[in-house]
């Protein structure tokens, strides 16, 4: 048996500790601005081929059960942008501290 | 899907700088939002950074909130009611969705493969993505939080009867449930019958019919709603 099809199909990998049985919540609701402003920053990075749609996928898989389990659907895609713009050399781990408490303190707030 | 503790009404790209506002100089500083969650404060930070290094422009951004707004239902709806009134349309659609959009000048803006699944009396279509949340975005607009869900997501695969029984869909045994899994690139709209008793409609009154969730595969256009 080849092992051509071990590299073909590769296993499933979405986060988080398995399938739900759960009930559909059905709900209908407006995005938040700040959300929807990070559909469209996601969006210009993929027309810029800085992250493109499977690397943000994956980004908002590989951070554990835990936050998968938590955090919402757009906090899943903001925090995976960030990461894959560190992991890319893009932004720095300092550029990110810093420009976050300074628009903390703009709203007198600290992070 | 946790809370958002935050208020709804904060400003777009470029408005949230509270020190913007140009007040009578008595006041004290007015704070017109709530206060911003860590992680939209996060959003903002990787904007501006981004901005500020030359790598985006803000008016990107604030272009392709446009393009998101300007995309609704309504343009499948159209393209759905065109297949229903016009056959030589309806089999450009279904065989080539991309460029039967672009036909009716809407643009496939993702740069997605587009195929429309036919339903006929004996096959219902529904469609999901089961990895996160991939979606014909250009055509139906931003897709609703329970598609995204993972009960979505994990059920409509394992028991779509089920799932359809929870919108309010009955299929008979008798007629085959399609699951179709989207992918990155790969996205699809489901092109529903058209239900008996609208042999009189105008285009207008048709597309009424054409809900979302009826392009989803969760639900089936009614006279009765």
């Amino acid at each position: 048996m080849s092992t051509e099809n071990l590299v073909k199909h590769l296993p499933n990998d979405i986060g988080g500790t398995g399938s739900s049985d759960d009930k559909i919540h059905i709900f209908e609701r407006d995005l938040y601005p700040w959300e929807k402003r990070c559909h469209a920053l996601l969006d210009v990075l993929d027309y810029h081929k800085i992250v493109n749609t499977e690397e943000k996928r994956r980004g908002t898989e590989n951070i554990g059960s835990e936050m998968a389990g938590k955090l919402s659907y757009y906090e899943k895609w903001i925090v995976s942008a960030s990461n894959l713009l560190l992991q890319k050399g893009v932004l720095t781990p300092d550029e990110i501290a810093v420009k976050t408490a300074e628009v903390a303190k703009r709203y007198n707030l600290v992070l | 899907m946790s809370e958002n503790a935050h208020n709804p009404h904060t400003g777009r790209d470029g408005d949230n700088h509270p020190e913007g506002h140009d007040h009578a100089e008595e006041h004290e500083p007015i704070i017109h939002e709530a206060a911003p969650s860590y992680y939209e404060i996060l959003e903002i930070s990787i904007r501006e950074l981004l901005t500020e290094k030359g790598i985006l422009r803000p008016e990107e951004i604030r272009r392709q909130i446009e393009v998101l707004d300007s995309r609704s239902p309504a343009l499948g709806a159209k393209m759905v009611v065109k297949a229903w009134l016009d056959p030589a349309y309806r089999s450009r659609l279904v065989q080539n969705g991309n460029a039967a959009a672009e036909e009716m000048g809407i643009s496939i803006y993702d740069n997605t493969k587009l195929t429309v699944l036919e339903n006929t009396p004996g096959v219902h279509h529904v469609i999901v993505c089961t990895l996160c949340s991939c979606y014909p975005r250009p055509i139906l607009g931003l897709p609703p939080d329970w598609y995204k869900s993972k009960e979505y997501r994990s059920r409509t695969v394992r028991e779509p009867r089920a799932v359809l029984a929870e919108f309010g869909t009955l299929i008979p045994e008798e007629v085959q449930v399609i699951v179709q899994d989207s992918t990155a690139s790969e996205r699809y709209m489901v092109l529903p019958l058209r239900p008996a008793g609208t042999e009189n409609f105008n285009a207008e009154e048709l597309e009424a019919l054409v809900t979302r969730d009826t392009m989803i595969g969760v639900a089936l256009p009614s006279i009765s709603n």
